[in-house]
């Protein structure tokens, strides 16, 4: 009786794998997102049943070929991309309404990619003559949609202004202050007959070296940042996007503001100082 | 003399400094309160917006009501929506492209909404667009505009505008529709360069040579009391569909579309106060140790060193508290323009903001700044608080 | 009732040094009446300021007892010497240390204010006090519009603006030329006659001549042949 039931088991067991292996054989690609697959629990291997909407109209079986990382659209940050990719035969297939005709369907978007690619004004000016009704444009026009990116970029000169303003306001404040504690030994200069340009020099030299320096470091400052922002934006949103990025026109713009200002704001300092007269600089 | 009297005399010793660190706070406190202002407007205003549509339940395809697909069965749907003993009213919404012409200049593209409405026990229907002048349109061959349009098409109340609609995609070419003007309204979902009409379903029906479909872009739903449960009953009755309270929708516009502003609201805070925080406590430490004769002197004479503590937070909350004053005007004017600017982007509606000011945001700026005033000049009490006397007025006679 | 406002039992006072522990003042003994006049004197380094500043409860002795009227100050917390210092002490330093916001009647001030002081107590004591020293007419000006010898008699009124019973003194005369000194060794004296005791750290020997009682200072000790 054992026996029997043992083998019986074992014959069913065989059979269902059978069925789920003509299943899987029978079943098309697809690829799969990583989110999708970490959410589900799925794996290359992996059947999955796609339908149209909850109520499973034109549910289709498939098999996971493979698992990718979606590119990461910044027009679609916090969104999770669950993701399915899969030959356009088997998406219409899908998505065809019951009793439609196949080879009425129709598609959003074809991507083109030229032989050359600096082609791709004039193949999308043929295109549009050619095609009414049909728009083509090249990839690089594309990134005007990016309008919202545009916007963004104002908006963070914008905070980059006033805190530029802001620091300025505080570099000056600190920067009266350290030249007053100098006042004394510039008065004896002043008064052993060192002319006032010749003092300004030497304070706009050394205005140029703490500037650099400065900058040298912000600039490390901000490398390293780079890298933290970065790394916490992309563990937030589990992206691949780059959120931070510094580039050489950025070092060189924030050095050729910060050092100005940095040498600027010490001779400023130093000027206002240096029209009291030795006698009263010198004095304690 | 107290420590604020004594630190406002220490301020007004070196006028230059003083103004210029106050100014620098003003300037930080100002970002600061724009970053905070920014953490919450865009949900805070959004969330007026929609309480304000008069609707309280929002049924879609998407999630993210607007954003592509149509409910099928419209009209049968709302009916079963309608029919539930929580729903007050239903509203179907159904949105096309249209092109207005106008004399002497190229036409104007615009949204025509096409609305139908159904009531239970005689509750109003409100229009998702407000009426400024005129009267709202009722048959089919009527119509409410905008502003922009009246004035670019030259038109008013009373007059004919003529539109060319396309319900089904824009590569339909269908003959111009003629329809009443009977008012003037206002559309608050609208982006910032978006030109509105509004009518019944019927007039958009008629705009659109009868090629509507019995489809919806939104189903609109008033409840009789809780807005959730009223969701909840729709989801049991269709399924398929999403039913969001307006709560629930700036809940999912908050984990998606809007997080970056809280993330980078956020990012800006800590950086801002960090800032404010480093800079003011230099300012303070390097005016301690400029007079640290004068504190050993006072010490000497018998200053307690919690008078002479007292007298450095005092100088910092000066500081920070005339800065921080300064900062409320200048931060309202910052976040108008930050404002304007981002509203610049595609797709936001006209009457949604960025910054929004509320006493919660107001609160936690003055409390940060508080606490910057604080820490700032946690190390210069220091310095004042351990300063060894004699050694100190040694060093001074030396010096 | 006893006069002895300071009474100082082989007191010392030692600082660390990465070279070595330095002694600036060694087991000195030595009683502050009521109404003494005390010139110390010395060589530079021999520990006179490191004295003055441990009979004005600045410094507490590290080794020794230093009571201040019966008191012993080493038991004394930060806020009870402060409290002793503003009540009963005043001082006078070298360098005036004036607070240059305040103007000469706002300096003198202070202490009462510290006190607790009403505002019309402050105000009469302030006055008196300006008078005193000879300086009604500068109330109003600030340490930048006085003399050096101006600023010492501000210093002066402060440090006798809660009525001490001492007054301790660092080289009141160190900054100002012989005629403003003698000035100041003259309102030293008034000070004194009026019951203040006093005691001076100088190198002014004019100065030091007036007391009535000079100790020589050497290498932290009091040397006692040198006592009048």
């Amino acid at each position: 009786m054992i026996v029997r039931t043992l083998v019986f088991l074992l014959v069913l067991a065989g059979s269902v794998t059978s069925a789920q292996e003509a299943a899987r054989a029978r079943a098309h690609d697809v690829l799969i997102s990583r989110q999708l697959a970490t959410e589900q629990g799925l794996s290359v291997g992996s059947l999955v049943r796609l339908a149209t909407d909850a109520t499973g109209t034109g549910v289709r079986t498939f098999r996971v070929a493979g698992i990718y990382e979606p590119t990461p659209d910044p027009a679609r940050l916090g969104a999770v991309p669950r993701e399915v990719r899969m030959h356009l035969p088997d998406l219409l297939d899908v998505m065809r309404p019951p009793g439609a005709l196949a080879g009425t369907e129709y598609i959003a978007n074809i991507n083109v990619a030229l032989a050359d690619p600096a082609d791709a004004t004039a193949f999308a000016r043929d295109v549009n003559a050619r095609m009414p009704g049909v728009i083509a444009r090249p990839s690089s026009e594309a990134a005007g949609s990016a309008g919202p990116f545009r916007v963004l970029e104002r908006f963070h000169l914008a905070i980059a202004v006033v805190t530029i303003v802001a620091a300025t306001v505080f570099l000056l404040a600190l920067t009266i202050m350290l030249v007053d504690e100098r006042r004394e030994t510039v008065g004896i200069l002043r008064l052993i007959g060192l002319p006032a340009r010749r003092v300004l020099v030497q304070v706009l030299i050394e205005g140029v070296i703490v500037a650099s320096a400065g900058a040298a470091f912000g600039l490390v400052l901000a490398v390293l940042s780079e890298s933290l922002i970065n790394a916490f934006f992309q563990w937030r949103y589990d992206t691949a996007l780059v959120f931070v990025r510094i580039t050489r026109d950025v070092a060189l713009t924030s050095t050729a503001i910060a050092v100005p200002l940095g040498a600027s704001a010490t001779v400023l300092a130093s000027w206002a100082l240096l029209r009291r007269s030795g006698l009263r600089l010198a004095r304690r | 003399m107290n420590a604020v009297g004594f630190a406002w005399r220490s301020l007004v010793r070196q006028p230059a400094r003083a103004i210029l660190g106050v100014l620098g706070v003003a300037a930080v406190g100002a970002l600061l309160l724009d970053m905070l202002l920014l953490s919450q407007g865009l949900i805070v205003s959004m969330r007026d917006l929609l309480d304000r549509s008069g609707w309280d339940v929002r049924v879609s395809v998407r999630e993210i009501p607007g954003r592509g697909g149509r409910v099928p069965a419209a009209s049968e749907t709302a009916a079963r929506i309608a029919a539930l003993p929580s729903v007050k009213a239903t509203l179907i919404v159904r949105i096309a492209n249209a092109r207005i012409e106008r004399e002497g200049g190229p036409p104007i593209a615009a949204t025509f909404e096409g609305v139908s409405g159904q009531s239970n026990r005689g509750a109003p229907i409100t229009a998702p667009w407000t009426v400024l002048r005129g009267r709202d349109a009722r048959g089919a061959d009527e119509v409410v505009i905008d502003e922009a349009i009246a004035k670019t098409a030259n038109l008013d109340v009373g007059g004919t505008v003529t539109l060319r609609a396309s319900c089904v995609s824009d590569l339909e070419a269908l003959p111009p529709t003629h329809l009443q003007v009977t008012g003037i309204a206002e559309f608050p979902f609208a982006g910032t360069n978006e030109e509105g009409v509004g009518g019944s379903l019927d007039a958009l029906e008629a705009a659109c040579g009868g090629n509507v479909g019995d489809e919806a872009d939104l189903l609109l739903a008033t409840s009789t009391s809780d807005s959730r449960e009223t969701a909840a009953a729709i989801r049991a009755v269709v399924p398929g569909l999403f039913a969001m309270t307006n709560d629930e929708v700036v809940g999912r516009l908050q984990q998606t579309g809007f997080t970056y502003f809280r993330q980078i609201s956020t990012v800006l805070t800590t950086v801002t106060v960090s800032f404010a925080v480093l800079l003011i406590s230099v300012l303070l430490t390097v005016s301690v140790n400029q007079r640290l004769g004068e504190v050993a002197a006072l010490r000497a004479l018998g200053f307690s060193r919690s008078r002479v503590v007292k007298d450095v937070l005092s100088e910092s909350a000066l500081i920070v508290g005339l800065g921080g004053l300064i900062s409320l005007p200048l931060g309202l004017v910052l976040a108008s323009g930050l404002d304007r600017i981002l509203k610049g982007m595609p797709g936001i509606p006209a009457e949604l903001h960025f910054f929004v000011f509320e006493g919660t945001a107001l609160a936690i700026h003055v409390g940060l700044l508080a606490a910057t005033a604080i820490i700032a000049a946690l190390y210069p009490m220091r310095i004042v608080s351990s300063l060894p006397i004699a050694a100190t007025l040694r060093d001074e006679v030396i010096g | 009732m006893s006069d002895v406002i300071v009474d100082a039992r082989t007191v010392g006072r030692s600082f660390a040094m990465p070279a070595g522990p330095v002694h600036a003042v060694r087991d000195v003994t030595l009683q502050v009446r009521a109404g003494d006049h005390i010139a110390v004197r010395g060589p530079s380094g021999c520990g006179k300021s490191t004295l003055l500043h441990m009979l004005g409860c600045v410094e507490a002795p590290s080794s020794g007892t230093l009571l201040f009227d019966g008191q012993d100050v080493s038991r004394l917390s930060d806020a009870r010497r402060s409290a002793l210092r503003l009540r009963r002490i005043g001082f006078i330093f070298q360098r005036f240390f004036l607070l240059p916001m305040l103007t000469a009647a706002e300096n003198v001030e202070l202490p009462l204010s510290e006190a607790g002081a009403s505002r019309r107590d402050r105000q009469q004591r302030t006055k008196s006090l300006l008078e005193y020293v000879g300086l009604a007419a500068r109330a109003d000006h600030r340490p930048s519009q006085l003399s050096g010898g101006e600023m010492q008699r501000v210093a002066i009124a402060r440090a006798l603006a809660n009525n001490p019973q001492l007054l301790l003194a660092d080289e009141p005369t160190g900054e100002l030329d012989e005629a403003t000194g003698a000035q100041i060794a003259a309102l030293l004296d008034r000070v004194n006659a009026d019951g203040t005791a006093l005691v001076i750290v100088t190198h002014d020997s004019t100065l030091a001549d007036r007391a009535t009682r000079v100790l020589m200072m050497r290498d932290g000790r009091i040397e006692p042949e040198a006592t009048r």
